[in-house]
């Protein structure tokens, strides 16, 4: 058990000290794009969410709005408020900004053609010209002590839906193709950032971190992270402290990665994020079920089995946080004949 | 078919089956993700000829060896 520590309370995230974490992660930037990767400033991949707005906020306070670059990177299935809410977050803090569209670099992957017909040998009357679809966890998964199964969730022209269960070629398909959109971002924000001797800032918020809620070299590449070690609540604190525009602090966060609309909560979290924030904080400093039951407002049962999802959840994604290994040899040693 | 699903899950999970006794909750102890279920509803449904329903996945019918044997045999009985 960590000792000395607050009594578990709902408030117990708020930022007291907002200018001094702020100052904090200021100098930090400075001190690593600057002195230690040599580099004039940084490129950012703006989406119109809180993430990205944060994080070019605080890179503003940090290197200045003329060292920095707001790419938007929309795709076909992307939705249209995002490069508009974007746009109005540039301009709002004076930092250039500018569109890739990286709908034909997803085209020649074959991005959409790989994704849709996965999903057409699993719901052979799904037509991507004029049907949407998502991928989803349904909710009773989260109450479950087991790993979620994931739901591929087809909206018909006519308003109807069917979700059918994946099986596993299918589903890794569709993840797999649907990665591309991340990785197409990537490299277009590494072709910026070289182009200019920028960094590529980064936009993970640590709950995406932590339960790997990125794609390995795609939202996942980066030189730094600015907000990688914030809760969601706190980088919501953090926004409305910098004056990211409200439009952009009161919309639901979505994964903007599929054509149907899809909130982040409902692909991936399956909790209201203040919860999970608080509940994930408690499980990271060993609070007992017990403390943290009657706050929360939920049986004791309840928050193990979010302990054991988060446990699992941290362990099941090492893979995507660990660097290419290279530690082969004898002793570390690459012994020549 | 106790073995059968001992050795599909150690195979799966890079593991050895010794270590893996009938009662060892596979989720609790992070055995399995997503991926190694999904792997195991495919097994049993081919090696086996049963179909899994939504409603089975249930740590009941898939927490552990012998309960996924049980589950497998109410299936095969129904």
């Amino acid at each position: 058990m960590i000792k000395n520590r607050k009594p578990f309370t709902k408030n117990i995230l708020h930022l007291e000290n907002i200018d001094e974490v702020i100052e904090n992660i200021c100098v930090q930037l400075q001190e690593d794009v600057y002195k230690r990767f040599r580099r004039y400033g940084g490129v950012i991949g703006i989406s119109g969410g809180i993430d990205s707005s944060v994080t070019l906020a605080l890179a503003v306070k940090a290197f200045g709005s003329d060292k920095l670059l707001g790419i938007m990177l929309p795709e076909t299935d992307s939705s249209p408020d995002s490069e508009q809410l974007a746009r109005e977050l540039a301009d709002k803090f004076g930092v250039k900004s500018i569109v890739e569209n990286i709908s034909a670099a997803l085209d020649g992957f074959g991005c959409y053609r790989r994704r849709d017909e996965a999903v057409k040998r699993v719901i052979p009357e799904y037509d991507p010209k004029v049907d949407k679809m998502k991928v989803v966890i349904p909710k009773e998964f989260v109450k479950k002590n087991m790993p979620p199964v994931h739901f591929v969730s087809v909206t018909f022209k006519d308003g109807t839906e069917k979700q059918i269960r994946l099986p596993m070629e299918e589903y890794l398909q569709i993840v797999a193709a649907s990665n591309f959109k991340q990785r197409s971002r990537a490299n277009m924000l590494y072709y910026h950032a070289e182009a200019l001797n920028y960094s590529v800032l980064g936009t993970p918020n640590k709950h995406e971190v932590q339960q790997g809620f990125f794609v390995k070299y795609g939202d996942g590449a980066a030189d730094v992270m600015p907000i990688g070690n914030l809760y969601k609540t706190q980088v919501y604190q953090i926004a409305r402290y910098l004056g990211v525009p409200k439009s952009i602090i009161d919309r639901t966060p979505t994964t903007d990665t599929y054509s149907a609309e899809q909130t982040q909560e409902e692909f991936f979290y399956q909790m209201p994020f203040a919860k999970m924030d608080l509940l994930w904080y408690a499980w990271e400093n060993e609070y007992l079920p017990d403390e943290v039951a009657p706050v929360m407002d939920m049986t004791m049962d309840e928050v193990s089995n979010i302990y054991k999802n988060f446990a699992r959840k941290q362990k099941t994604t090492e893979y995507l946080r660990t660097a290419p290994l290279h530690h082969y040899g004898v002793d570390g040693i690459i012994r020549i004949s | 078919m106790k073995e059968e699903i001992r050795n599909f899950i150690a195979e799966t999970a890079f593991s050895d089956p010794s270590v893996i006794k009938d009662d060892t909750l596979i989720f609790d102890e992070g055995i399995f993700d997503s991926m190694g279920l999904l792997g195991l509803i495919n097994f049993i449904e081919s090696e086996y000829n049963i179909v899994t329903e939504d409603n089975d996945l249930q740590e009941e019918n898939f927490g552990s060896v012998e309960r996924i044997v049980c589950f497998i045999q109410k299936k095969l009985a129904a």
